[in-house]
Formats: structure tokens, sequence, C-alpha cells
């Protein structure tokens, strides 16, 4: 067995160890960023729903993904035994693995629109409807060499393919779930639902942050010449720069340095990087990052406007940073370092690039968005509503979904005072 | 005039405000003439059923009342100093105290939070327990006892001998000069909230049921009057109104800072707030909707925003060049 094989097999395994840890980033994040009495049930809710991906992609997601198929979709290797993979030179077995964490991540995504509201039902039903039906096709169109690979779509790490997809189910199920109780007055102000805490949300995004070396820089496959150093070096540089662009526009916007969007900035600097991670300068990494940051900021502001009512601003960070991210090597993808696709317009390979990475985040993003949208109403109709009672979305989902609080003593004394 | 029941001053109260909260000094003598009406039948009520009071005694407001800067709604603040000294004056005047508190709530103004009334053993004592509880106030000089102090300037007898409130301030102001304490007053203020963003737009508020007005109360007024209360400190004035305050500076002072522009844009942000705010209750009465202003309207909110931050900085500046210089 040759040494290259090995190396880039303990490597791909690192990166999905933590990719896998990133779930508990984002346990942190919904949490930190929602209220007390719903902690239990989203941080629980997140493990179980990344279960049941788990064995929704061995038993099929893999095959449709990677299967030898069409164009459109794979349709062979389901219930995925362990075997090597023809012409990769690393273990079948860490490839699947690291494939399946990015299902999860995915799918995690998307349940950032149901917080709060949704009923644990609609979690498990939804959970095995966008692991068969939502992400398999258009991770198939861009990393199983679908239509989009054949027309060179540059997505590294999975801008478009994980982070857009998730988001746009996302924007269905806010949409369809519609706000929470009290989000907006009856003259149509927002009401602010300061999350519960502040740390968990930095955590989070310390957590993410890290998890990101694998998401990113464990896409590169391989050891090979140490790629994977730039790959993190780009990763890193955008998150910082998003993390100080988000903390500027909201001290020059609001008059605050406000902490949560200063987070936002990060993550959103992160899911914009992950496309163009290893196609662009380190230089270009800082300006895809700060222009994620400044986004993230009007975008969020966009949402509430319009009353879509996003709890942990998924749609911001991973869908407007990620349809930026994809973008963003149509500008500055460089010659040297296109292996896939071809310069952007900034390196000489005018608007051709541009022109593919638009092609597909319009295409993905509608696929997501109108499928989404079509699986959750049909739910909706089966299964007499998707969203919890009044009465249950006042005294908590921990209780009304699962029967204890997971801070039992301090919802009880927040009840008391309220009574 | 007189009332023999507090929802009769209610009713009084009502029937009044609308014509007299056309302008701010009508409106805030129409506040006076309520509270002595309720304190007159607060004491008639105490009569009745302990007696006649003990000693002479002072009745003084605070806050936005004692600042004659109320707007329709207000909140209580008040205190009481007495002239004897006993248990038996203290348990009575707490008494009183307590009975005005509940009259002025019974004629429409909300307890205070901070429990500033003289229904409150802190805000009810002899004379001579207010010299010791002020110079024990100043000698602690932390921030909670500084706060206190900085309530008490704005203090201004409303029932009784004038002579007791401002014997007290003088107190305050000799034991500030001489332990240079002016510069801990100032530290005590010094915060307050963003009006405009460093691309000169206002900023309202972005959540809750004011989402799109701005806080006029802590933007615009809380600049003109903490500068002024500490001019008040430093110049040992007794008024306790930002205009009269501004009106009473040493000719030094007032052409270091100037004064006539400031009265103007203060007496404007006033006005502001009286026909522009919504009216309909005490929370809202402070936020005045950015949406229904005109080009201009939002151009003078601005300067009038911007002047006070400017006058505090330079009365902040002046402290603390008094201060640097360790003495007077």
């Amino acid at each position: 067995m040759d040494t290259a094989f090995l190396l880039n097999s303990i490597w791909v395994m690192l990166g999905a160890v933590l990719v896998i840890l990133m779930i508990g980033g984002f346990i942190l994040l919904e949490t930190g960023s929602t209220r007390m009495k719903n902690a239990g049930h989203i941080a629980g809710k997140t493990i179980l729903t990344f279960s049941i991906s788990s064995v929704i992609f061995w038993a099929v997601g893999f095959g449709l993904i990677f299967g030898k198929g069409n164009s459109i979709l794979g349709f062979s290797d389901f219930f995925y035994s362990g075997y090597d993979i023809d012409g990769m030179s690393l273990s079948g077995a860490v490839f699947f693995l690291f494939q399946l964490a990015f299902a999860g991540i995915s799918l995690t995504i998307a349940f950032g629109g149901f917080a709060e509201r949704a009923k644990l039902g609609a979690y498990l039903v939804f959970a095995v409807l966008f692991s068969v039906i939502v992400y398999p096709p258009i991770a198939h169109w861009i990393w199983g060499g679908g239509w989009l690979a054949e027309h060179g779509k540059q997505d590294f790490a999975g801008s478009t393919v994980v982070h857009l997809t998730g988001a746009m189910a996302a924007l269905a199920a806010t949409i369809i779930l519609k706000p929470r109780i009290g989000k907006y007055n009856k003259d149509g102000s927002a009401n602010n639902f300061a999350g519960h805490n502040q740390v968990y949300t930095a955590l989070s995004v310390l957590l993410l942050w890290v998890g990101w070396f694998g998401f990113n820089a464990g896409s590169t496959l391989s050891a090979d010449a140490g790629f994977f150093g730039f790959v993190a070096v780009n990763t890193n540089l955008a998150a910082a720069a998003g993390t100080v662009a988000a903390m500027i526009i909201s001290w020059v916007v609001l008059g605050k340095a406000d902490v949560p969007m200063m987070l936002n900035g990060a993550l959103a600097g992160l899911v914009a990087i992950t496309a163009s991670c290893a196609f662009v300068e380190t230089w270009a990494s800082i300006v895809i990052g700060f222009i994620a940051g400044i986004l993230v900021f009007y975008s969020i502001r966009f949402f509430e406007k319009i009353k879509i009512d996003d709890p942990i601003a998924a749609l911001s960070v991973h869908g407007t940073a990620g349809v930026w991210g994809t973008l963003s090597t149509g500008f500055f993808a460089t010659k040297e370092l296109a292996t896939v696709g071809q310069p952007g317009l900034f390196y000489g390979g005018g608007l051709h690039q541009l022109g593919v990475q638009a092609m597909g985040v319009v295409v993905c993003g509608a696929f997501a968005f109108v499928v989404s949208f079509i699986l959750l109403s049909i739910m909706k109709a089966v299964m007499n509503g998707l969203r919890v009672t009044e009465e249950e979305e006042i005294i908590g989902l921990d209780m009304s979904e699962h029967g204890s609080y997971g801070y039992p003593e301090l919802v009880k004394a927040e009840q008391k005072i309220n009574a | 005039m007189t009332f023999s029941s507090y929802p009769e001053i209610k009713t009084f109260r009502l029937e009044h405000m609308a014509e007299a909260s056309k302008d701010h000094f009508r409106i805030n003598k129409l506040h006076d003439e309520i509270y002595k009406q309720v304190i007159l039948l607060a004491l008639e009520n105490t009569e009745k059923e302990f007696g006649p009071p003990p000693c002479p005694f002072s009745f003084f407001v605070t806050g936005s009342a004692g600042r004659s800067e109320q707007s329709v709604w207000s909140d209580q603040d008040h205190g009481l100093i007495y002239l004897c000294h006993s248990t038996e004056a203290q348990s009575y005047f707490l008494e009183l105290g307590n009975e005005i508190s509940k009259g002025l709530f019974e004629s429409g103004y909300p307890y205070c939070d901070g429990g500033v009334m003289a229904s409150n053993p802190l805000w009810c004592k002899s004379i001579s327990e207010w010299e010791k509880q002020l110079s024990s106030w100043l000698e602690e000089s932390s921030w909670e006892s500084i706060r206190y102090l900085l309530i008490f300037l704005d203090a201004r007898t409303l029932f009784g001998e004038k002579g007791n409130v401002n014997a007290l301030k003088k107190q305050i102001f000799q034991m500030a000069d001489h332990n240079h304490l002016r510069i801990k007053f100032l530290n005590n203020t010094m915060h307050y909230k963003k009006g405009i963003n460093v691309l000169g737009r206002l900023l309202p508020e972005t959540y809750g049921q004011h989402a799109g007005s701005l806080n006029i109360k802590e933007i615009g007024l809380f600049p003109y009057v903490n500068a002024l209360r500490l001019m008040a400190l430093k110049e040992n004035l007794l008024e306790t109104s930002t205009l009269s305050r501004l009106e009473s500076m040493s000719e030094t002072a007032s052409s270091a800072l100037g004064k006539d522009l400031y009265k103007q844009e203060f007496l404007k942000l006033l006005k502001y707030r009286l026909q522009l705010c919504d009216q309909t209750d005490y929370d809202s009465g402070h936020y005045l909707s950015l949406k229904g202003l005109t080009k201009e309207q939002t151009r003078e909110l601005k300067d009038m925003i911007k002047h006070g931050a400017a006058l505090f900085a330079a009365v902040r500046k002046l402290l603390e060049k008094e201060d640097s210089y360790g003495a007077k």
C-alpha cells in the first residue's frame, strides 16, 4: 500500500472528524441564538437529525450522488459496504464518511429555518426527504460528475452544494412556518428575540471556524504537496475579514459594535470562502470574507424587514454569503489555481466563469427552494400542520416535544416571575 | 379651589391637560398645581387620622418635575425634609409621604421605580439627618451615592420653606468643591445613548413597538440636562431647570460655552417632544417617530442632538481641566 494513499486517508479522516464536530458548533449556535425554553429540544434534535441523515446517506444518498448514472443523478452504490473506489487515492470508507458529514451539515443548516416553532415530527420527516430528494441531486450535479461539473462549475467545498442548498430549504420552511409568536407587532415593527446565551454563540463560531479547516482544507481529498495548508490559510483569513467587516458596518450604521452581528460576519466569511478557498490568492480571500461580512449585515436587516423570521440568520449566513462565495470565484479564480473551470474576470478569464457560477447559483438555488417548498407543503397537508400549537410554542418546545426543559430550574423561575 | 378626593384631582388633570399641553411652561405649571392640590388633600387626610404635623416641613420634587421639564406623563420623584428630630416625627412624616405618594398615583402619576419618594425613609428625613446623609453620600462617593446626590441637585421645593433644600444643596457644593469630587459627578453621567451614526444619520430604535422612533429623552434632552446639572454643581447654582441654569451661569462660563444657542435648541427639543411625540402613555411620550418628520425638521433635530453632544463635551472638558489642576 503506498504512502500517499495512507496519508490521504488519514488527512481526510481528520477532515471528516472536524466536519462532524461542526454539528456541535451548530448546537451551540442555534441554542445560543434562541430562547432558553427551546434549548434542550434544539440541542437534542440536532443530534437526532444528523443520525437520520447518516442512515439515509448510507442507504441511498451516497449512491444518488456518486453512483454511476446520468448527468442528473447517480444510480449505483446504494447501501455502501466499505469498499475502495476506483481511481481514488484514499480509503473509500474515509471518502464516504467525509461526504456523509457534508450531507449532515447541509440538513442542519436547513433546520435553522425551523427553529422554535416546528413540531418534532416535521424534523424527522423532512430529514428523510431532504436527504433523498433535495441534497443528492445538487451534490451530484456539481461533485458527482453531473451536468454542472461538465460546465466547469467551481465549488471547492460547497458554498452552493452544502450552504446554499441548506439555506434555500430553510427559506421555504420559514415562509411556510410563518414568524414565531410575538416576533412582529401589529404595526409591522419587529421585536428582538435576543438569544439566551451569547457565550454559546461565540464558542459555536470558534468551533465552526476550526471545523471549517476540515470542511475546506479536507476537501483537497489529498495531502499532496501540503496544498491543504494554503486552503486553510485562505479559510482563516476570510473568517477574520468577515468578523472585522461585520463589526465595522454595524458600528457605522447602528452606532454600536453588535456582538451577534460580528459573529454572523465570521460565519459569512467562512461560508463565502468555501467555494473559492482553493482557487484564489490569499489577499482575495480577505476581500471575499470582508464583502461577505458587509452583505450579511444588510441581508439580515432585509429579511427581517420583509417579515421572514429567521431565528439564527441561516438565510443570510448560508444563503446570501453562499451566493456571494460561489460568484466570487468568477472574479478572483487565478489561472494557476483554477484546476476546475477557468480563471475569473480579474485574471483574464472574461465573464465566462462568472456566467457558469451564476447559472449554478440560480439553478441549484431554485431547485432546492422549489422542491423543499413542495415537500413541506405536502407534509403540512398530510401531517395536519408543521407547527406546534400556540400553547406549546409559549411553554417551549422542550416541554411540548420532549417533556422536560433543558434548563429546568431557570425556566421554572422565569415562569414564576411572569405568572 | 379645593378637592375632596384624588379621583376629583385626576378629573381636573384630564380636563386641563389638553389645553396646557400646547406649551411647555404651562404644562409644568399645571403639574405643580396638581401636586400642590394632592399635598393639601394628603395633609388633610393625614391630619384627620394622626393630628397636625409635629413641626414644619418642606416637600420637594426632583427629576423632571424638579427641573420643570415634565411632559404630559410623568412619574413621581419627591422627598421630604422636616425640622424636628424624633421617632414620632419620622413615623408621622412617613405616613404623610405615603399618603402623598398614594394620592399622586391615584391622580395619574405612576410610582417611581427607583423609590425616590417621600414614602421611602431614604428620602424622608429630618434636616439634621439629611445633613448626615448627604455627608455620608459624599464621603462614600460610590456610583450609587453620587447618583442620589445628582438627583438631589434637581430638588425644588413645592411646599413649605425653600431654605431647607437650598441649605442642603450648599452643603453639597461645599463638600464637592473641597474634596475635588466634581469629576466623580461627571463620570456618573458620561454615558448617554447615541443618536447619530458616523454617516450623520439618525439612529432610531430598531426593535419593539417604538421601532423607527427616536428616544428623544435619552438622546436629545439628557446631554443638555446632565451638562447643566454639572455646571450648577461647579457654579453653585440653586436653580433646577436646565433653562434657568443656562441663564444663571457666570459670565466666564457662558462666554466659554455660549448660552443663547443652547437655550434656543433645548427649548426647541422640549417643543418637539411635547408636540410631535405620541403622548398616549408615559413610555410612548419619549419617542419621536421619524416617519412623519419633514426634511427641515429632521435637519433641526440632528442639529439639536449635535449641539447637545457638543455642549456636554465642552462641560466635560471644563471639569476635566479643573480636575487636572488638582484644585479650583
